[in-house]
């Protein structure tokens, strides 16, 4: 079976190695980026099967990347959202843009391959 | 605080400098288009970057000594070497070379009028006090040279160290007096004064300085005058608005000076002849000293004299006139020895020191005073007397060998029991230079006792220094529950880590940067007043102090946040700012010793 490719866009260096070693040990293949712009360019070249995404990031903000992949790209590659606690606007602005989930800090690592698992069997 | 901080001026200038050319590199490098950059020239700049930050990292938090500390031993050295070359020698820095081979002589000398000292206390028979009393009175005067050459090297360089303070000028004259009578022994000789009622109680300038010109000058009084009177007069010269010009006359009836030697009376090394140095001692250096302080304070001095009649020295000094409601509340300026040694019985002293003499030396007297003391130089049997006795105060010498004074105050300083980790440190040591005091404050010590030192001063820098009770004012805020329950909680992010613990230790060397760039970006927007930099600050850590589960500093940054967000509140950041930094370090050992633990059981 092939290994599903995964998008994990986090600034924070901390939480994204904790993070990617986890999906990695879970038999995911994570590509990690920290800004959005580098996660434009490289949702423009290829497609995961799964984005990853924390709102507050430098230069493009998690919920623009949620408009550029549903609005511009038209793709309904799923995409679940990492927010701060207590950011309630910022998380539905994320499911009006379309995100399909959301998982907020602190990140349980268990519980975000729980919901990825979930988010991937759904679109089979 | 009695530390003066001679670079400071300069030190603020300096970092002030760095700051704003950091901004302006941090605005250039928000304004650049980061858009333009290949990933190889991404990364190539991230590399430089990391290089150039942890240079700067290392510079802040390491700072190198400058290097004419060294030099003065080189200079020794050559001097040594090739007596007579010294003074060709361009390079010599004469005020290091003084200032390192002052310390040399006061150590030991320390340890000669301290043990002279307490033998006078053992019973000893009259001839053997008439002997001690002699190598008492020739070390006192050969501390004296120094201290003297010392402050006249000082002067003459311009590091002569002044202070603008609001002080009470009665206060310094009658501790002037009561010093003064106290060396008039054996003799005939009156001390007398005379002061203007109308000089207002609070002036600002150096009481110190105000001192020691007195002293200097009434000492040389009562050593040329034999049977007489001496007179200290002070009166108002003139009041302009704020400021005052007081006159001080010293006049004696002593042995006079010739009008021939009265011409070269300021200049340094010269006494009337040879033969009053060898009567009545002294380094010939003590009113050229008064001559170049007078001036320093925009004041003059002159004299006049009559052999065989007295001598007269007019002095005038300006002076702002201050404000009672300025002054601090302080005790008495004069201890009450008696007094002072009632409040530091059964006070519990940890005292790091090398010297086996000074040891001996400074437990025998801390102990005649009721004080329980722990004497070690090492490190690490210090701070285990500091977690299992309730130490009150430190005493530090700066030299050891090992882990020198401001290793061992880091030490302290970072350690996760608040009561241990702000326990008051006292430095001693024989070191005058400005480097030492201005590393003090780097380091948290709290006050500095220069070697050799009276128990006088021992005593009030103890009292001074003694955190009163309650512990209320310097127990840090946030800390209140921390040993009741874990500052963080590692195994939980062990769990997440899947027991990896090398994923760990990444984790948490990321964490420490992590922390240590939002105190650099705090520093900086502080100072900018950038408001916007403390809320994207705080959340780039936020994140991670979650991981960890260090609520404390959390609860911090969060109000860091929100004070960001809204963009007022400077003085509040500044408060969270200090407390971040307080709690850092708590969690940062804490972290320490967490993962410690974990490596045992891995």
């Amino acid at each position: 079976m092939d290994r599903k490719r995964l998008l994990l866009a986090e600034d924070d260096e901390l939480l994204a190695s904790l993070l990617n070693y986890r999906l990695e040990k879970s038999g995911y293949q994570v590509s990690l980026s920290n800004n959005g712009k580098e996660v434009k360019d490289q949702l423009g070249k290829e497609m995961p099967d799964l984005i990853i995404s924390d709102i507050m990031m430098p230069y493009f903000s998690g919920l623009e990347l949620i408009d550029y992949v549903r609005n511009e790209l038209k793709s309904k590659t799923p995409i679940i959202i990492i927010s701060s606690a207590g950011n309630e606007e910022n998380v539905l602005s994320a499911f009006d843009l379309g995100a399909n989930d959301f998982i907020s800090k602190p990140v349980s690592p268990a519980e975000l391959i729980v919901r990825v698992e979930r988010e991937l069997a759904k679109n089979q | 605080m009695a530390i003066n901080f001679i670079t400071k001026s300069t030190y603020d200038l300096k970092a002030k400098k760095l700051v704003s050319q950091l901004s302006q590199m941090e605005t250039m490098l928000d304004a650049y288009s980061f858009e333009e950059l290949t990933s190889d020239e991404a990364s190539h700049l991230k590399k430089t970057f990391n290089a150039f930050k942890k240079c700067l990292d290392q510079m802040i938090f390491k700072p190198v000594i400058s290097s004419q500390g060294g030099q003065g031993i080189e200079i020794r050295n050559q001097a040594t070497r090739s007596t007579g070359l010294m003074e060709n020698k361009t390079t010599v820095n004469s005020t290091m070379l003084i200032a390192k081979v002052s310390h040399e002589i006061r150590t030991p000398l320390n340890g000669i009028i301290g043990f002279t000292d307490l033998l006078r206390e053992e019973g000893l028979s009259n001839r053997q006090l008439s002997q001690i009393n002699a190598i008492q009175s020739a070390s006192n005067s050969l501390m004296e040279i120094i201290n003297e050459l010392l402050e006249y090297s000082k002067l003459s360089s311009g590091l002569g160290n002044f202070e603008t303070t609001n002080f009470y000028f009665q206060n310094v004259i009658n501790e002037v007096v009561y010093l003064c009578n106290t060396l008039i022994t054996r003799k005939e000789v009156n001390l007398r004064t005379a002061i203007d009622p109308n000089i207002p109680t609070v002036l600002r300038g150096d009481p110190s300085k105000l001192s020691q010109l007195l002293i200097n000058l009434l000492g040389n009084a009562i050593k040329f005058v034999e049977k007489g009177e001496i007179l200290l007069n002070i009166k108002i010269k003139e009041r302009i608005k704020n400021s005052i010009h007081l006159e001080f006359i010293i006049k004696d009836s002593g042995i006079g000076i010739s009008k021939k030697n009265l011409k070269h009376i300021f200049d340094p090394f010269k006494q009337a002849d040879n033969n009053t140095f060898v009567t009545y001692g002294g380094s010939g250096l003590g009113l050229s000293i008064v001559k170049q302080i007078i001036e320093k304070c925009k004041g003059e001095i002159t004299v006049t004299s009559k052999l065989g009649v007295g001598t007269t020295f007019t002095f005038f000094l300006p002076y702002e006139i201050g404000k009672d409601k300025d002054m601090v509340n302080k005790e008495e300026s004069t201890l009450n020895l008696d007094e002072g040694i009632k409040q530091v019985s059964k006070m519990n002293i940890l005292v790091f020191e090398d010297n086996i003499l000074n040891q001996k030396l400074i437990e025998t007297r801390l102990k005649s005073w009721g004080c329980q003391t722990f004497i070690t130089d090492d490190a690490y049997r210090g701070i285990d007397v500091l977690e299992n006795h309730p130490i009150d105060i430190v005493l530090m010498d700066l030299r050891m060998p090992g882990m020198n004074g401001f290793e061992v105050t880091d030490l302290i300083r970072q350690h996760s029991n608040p009561n241990i980790k702000n326990v008051p440190v006292i430095a001693l040591s024989a070191d005058f230079t400005a480097q030492n005091e201005e590393e003090c404050k780097v380091h948290g010590i709290n006050d500095f006792i220069l070697k050799p030192y009276s128990q006088e001063e021992l005593l009030s820098k103890l009292i001074n220094n003694k955190i009163s009770e309650p512990t209320s004012s310097s127990k840090p805020v946030t800390t209140s529950d921390c040993n009741k329950n874990p500052i963080v909680d590692l195994t939980s992010l062990l769990d997440d880590c899947m027991g990896e613990f090398e994923l760990l230790e990444n984790l948490i060397s990321l964490f420490k940067q992590n922390a240590l760039e939002f105190i650099g970006a705090c520093r900086i927007h502080l100072k900018n007043k950038n408001y916007e930099g403390f809320g994207f600050a705080s959340h780039k850590i936020k994140s991670g102090l979650a991981m960890l589960k260090t609520n404390s500093l959390l609860s911090i940054v969060e109000k860091i946040h929100e004070y960001g967000k809204k963009g007022t509140g400077l003085e509040e950041l500044e408060i969270l700012y200090t407390a971040f930094i307080k709690e850092y370090s708590l969690i940062d050992k804490a972290i320490d010793i967490d993962m410690a633990k974990l490596r045992k059981i891995k």
